[in-house]
């Protein structure tokens, strides 16, 4: 067996070969590519823990990290706020963030990167490591990839960023390992990989512990923001989901709000929505029917709202079809409102004779009046408990949290 | 070569943990600031409530809350109201009563009816029914019917009852708990009569000429924008 050891001829002891160079520059880039989705992640980890003081902040959205901040809607903003940016929900309040993991490991490839490129002789147990050790990250974007497009069916640019950080690190770290001498002469690696397996555990775990330990606590958490004064319901306008759950609950919603559509898809992914009793209240922010605005925050709304009361059995199917095509009818109707009328009347022939008729028109002003009796915020979506009416800041990040402790408390638990 | 590993790559640990630790911990601090000192998340959003009109200055509130106990409108109160009543509540005369419905002239549709006649035809029905989708935020529909001077007093008074019991049987045909938002002023001839202004507004018989006379065979119907 060939020795990777040879005799110094002047001192006659054991030195090392020369550095075969081809690997260590593909070190340093493993390294670069670690600090590049240490970056993103550090972005990401920053925006989320922002949101943790329950108010609204813009969100970065860029391929170059740090910049696109952005207060609107975005693919960052909906991949942030779904029930997929982070762990442990339900325990703590908005969870503990996938991105801080992902900061914690890219910290962790950088010096593992950088402390192989320092050693005396790149060999293959070292880079081996290092290349497996990389494929974590890619195999974690790999994954997240598919549940951003597949389920939450938005991209985001920061996560984009950290994805191609993924894929060349463990490019980089193959190169790298491709360039390395063979372990040649050595006991087994396991040992070793043991010890830096731990450290990298240590890395994530430290970052972990150092969240949820200054976590910032509010005063007024699990609590409710307001009751229904007058729940009843005399003019049937509250439209019902399934009621075979358990807990009594109503969302008072626009149709062709972002929020809205946001927030049932939140919840419908957290899987707490199976524990209630859901009714509908139609609130559409559109000054064509709601004399409380000035102008209309979503357009055709009212439309959409009436064709959902003319047939409450199939009120469900409208709303779903309004949510997927969401943006085009707010175009639409900032145009023609009639235009998004023959719409609905076009995929929904049943409301024709109903949709735009006093009758229906009267319907939904009755809803309107609903939210009157009981003062509610002029603002979607909202969530009643029971009759507790969930705080705005809890319905996006610290759903979960906040609404397993109303169900508990709805239930006597 | 001489290097040795482990004091560099401790190093780098510390060094590579430190950062996004030292990081988290300043972030989470400023969150914890913003959250002790962020303000009511609903306290500057509006709540829901019923039209209030620029027009609804506190004395036309209190005219109209007169008007509307005595019409029926306000809970506990009868339905329906004599023209000496509305005179008395409305503590002002006939003029100045027709010129509280001035803002609402865009609102307002005014229902007419042939001579000594109570039904209502297509136009009077597209009329009612136009007026009545065109709710919004208001609370109270106010029908405030009248008789053209001719014949007797007594039997106009009837006349101008019949009148406005008959746009509210035809908004309420369909469901009876409609009546609750309806109030009803029948003046008959003897109180605040319409001037011929009045035919420049929206009326069933727009393309018909108008006249005192005819303009006065009619019901005034409108939503009121005040939250009274």
């Amino acid at each position: 067996m060939a020795s990777n050891f040879e005799l110094d001829d002047d001192t006659g002891e054991h030195t090392l070969p020369p550095l075969r160079p081809q690997g260590r520059p593909w070190l340093w880039a493993t390294a670069a590519a670690g600090l590049g989705g240490a970056l993103f992640a550090g972005v990401s980890t920053h925006d989320f823990i922002t949101h943790l003081d329950r108010q609204s902040h813009s969100i970065h959205c860029s391929l170059v990290p740090g910049a696109g901040a952005s207060l609107g809607e975005s693919g960052c903003r909906t991949v942030l706020m779904s029930p997929y940016s982070s762990l442990f929900r339900t325990e703590l309040w908005g969870g503990l963030p996938i991105s801080l993991l992902a900061f914690a490991v890219f910290a962790y490839l950088v010096y593992r990167a950088l402390a192989t490129s320092l050693q005396p002789r790149l060999i293959k147990r070292d880079t081996g490591y290092l290349w497996l050790a990389t494929a974590l990250p890619l195999l974690m974007s790999v994954l997240y990839g598919i549940i951003s497009t597949q389920t939450i069916g938005a991209l985001c640019e920061v996560c984009l960023g950290i994805y191609i950080s993924s894929g060349l690190g463990f490019l980089f770290a193959a190169m790298a390992h491709r360039g390395a001498e063979p372990t040649t002469g050595m006991s087994s690696p396991w040992p070793l990989w043991g010890r830096w397996f731990a450290e990298g555990v240590g890395c994530v775990a430290l970052l972990a512990i150092i969240y949820v330990t200054f976590s910032p606590e509010n005063p007024n958490d699990k609590k409710s923001c307001g009751v229904l004064a007058k729940a009843e319901d005399p003019s049937k306008i509250l439209l019902a989901s399934k009621h075979d759950r358990g807990t009594s609950a109503i969302m008072v919603l626009d149709p062709l709000c972002p929020a809205c559509r946001g927030f049932d898809r939140r919840l419908e992914a957290s899987g707490l929505g199976e524990q209630l009793d859901m009714d509908y209240m139609l609130f559409p922010l559109d000054a064509k029917c709601n004399w409380m605005l000035s102008e209309s925050l979503h357009p055709g709304a009212c439309a959409v709202s009436e064709a959902m009361l003319c047939a409450p059995d199939r009120a469900e199917q409208v709303l779903s079809w309004a949510f997927a095509n969401q943006e085009d009818l707010l175009q639409i109707a900032r145009e023609s409102e009639a235009k998004v009328r023959r719409q609905i009347t076009k995929k929904f022939p049943h409301v024709k004779g109903c949709l735009g008729s006093n009758k229906v028109k009267s319907k939904l002003r009755n809803s309107l009046r609903w939210g009157v009796a009981n003062a509610l915020p002029v603002l979607t979506p909202q969530l009643f408990v029971g009759d507790k009416r969930i705080c705005d800041e809890d319905t996006d990040l610290g759903l979960e949290f906040t609404l397993t402790a109303m169900l508990k408390e709805a239930k006597g638990l | 070569m001489n290097a040795n590993p482990k004091i560099p790559a401790f190093v780098i640990l510390i060094a590579c943990i430190a950062v996004p630790a030292l990081l988290v911990i300043m972030w989470m601090g400023d969150a914890q600031k913003e959250l002790l000192a962020a303000p009511d998340s609903t306290s500057d959003v509006a709540v829901a409530s019923m039209s209030d009109d620029e027009y609804c200055s506190p004395e036309l509130k209190r005219v109209l809350r007169r008007v509307a106990g005595a019409c029926g409108l306000l809970a506990g109160a009868g339905r329906g109201c004599q023209p000496s009543d509305a005179k008395t509540v409305a503590q002002m005369n006939g003029e100045d009563f027709n010129a509280l419905f001035g803002p609402m002239k865009k609102r307002t549709h005014i229902i007419q009816f042939d001579a000594d006649e109570t039904e209502l035809d297509d136009g009077a029905r597209a009329a009612a029914e136009a007026a009545w989708g065109d709710q919004g935020g208001a609370s109270f529909f106010f029908v405030v019917s009248r008789a053209s001077p001719d014949g007797q007093r007594k039997h106009n008074l009837e006349l101008s009852k019949s009148r406005a019991e008959a746009v509210m049987n035809y908004i309420t045909s369909r469901d009876k708990e409609l009546q609750k938002q309806i109030g009803l002023l029948y003046l008959g001839e003897d109180y605040a009569q319409l001037s011929e202004e009045f035919c420049e507004w929206n009326r069933s018989r727009s393309s018909d000429e108008c006249n005192q006379k005819e303009i006065n065979r009619s019901a005034f119907v409108a939503w009121i924008d005040c939250a009274i």
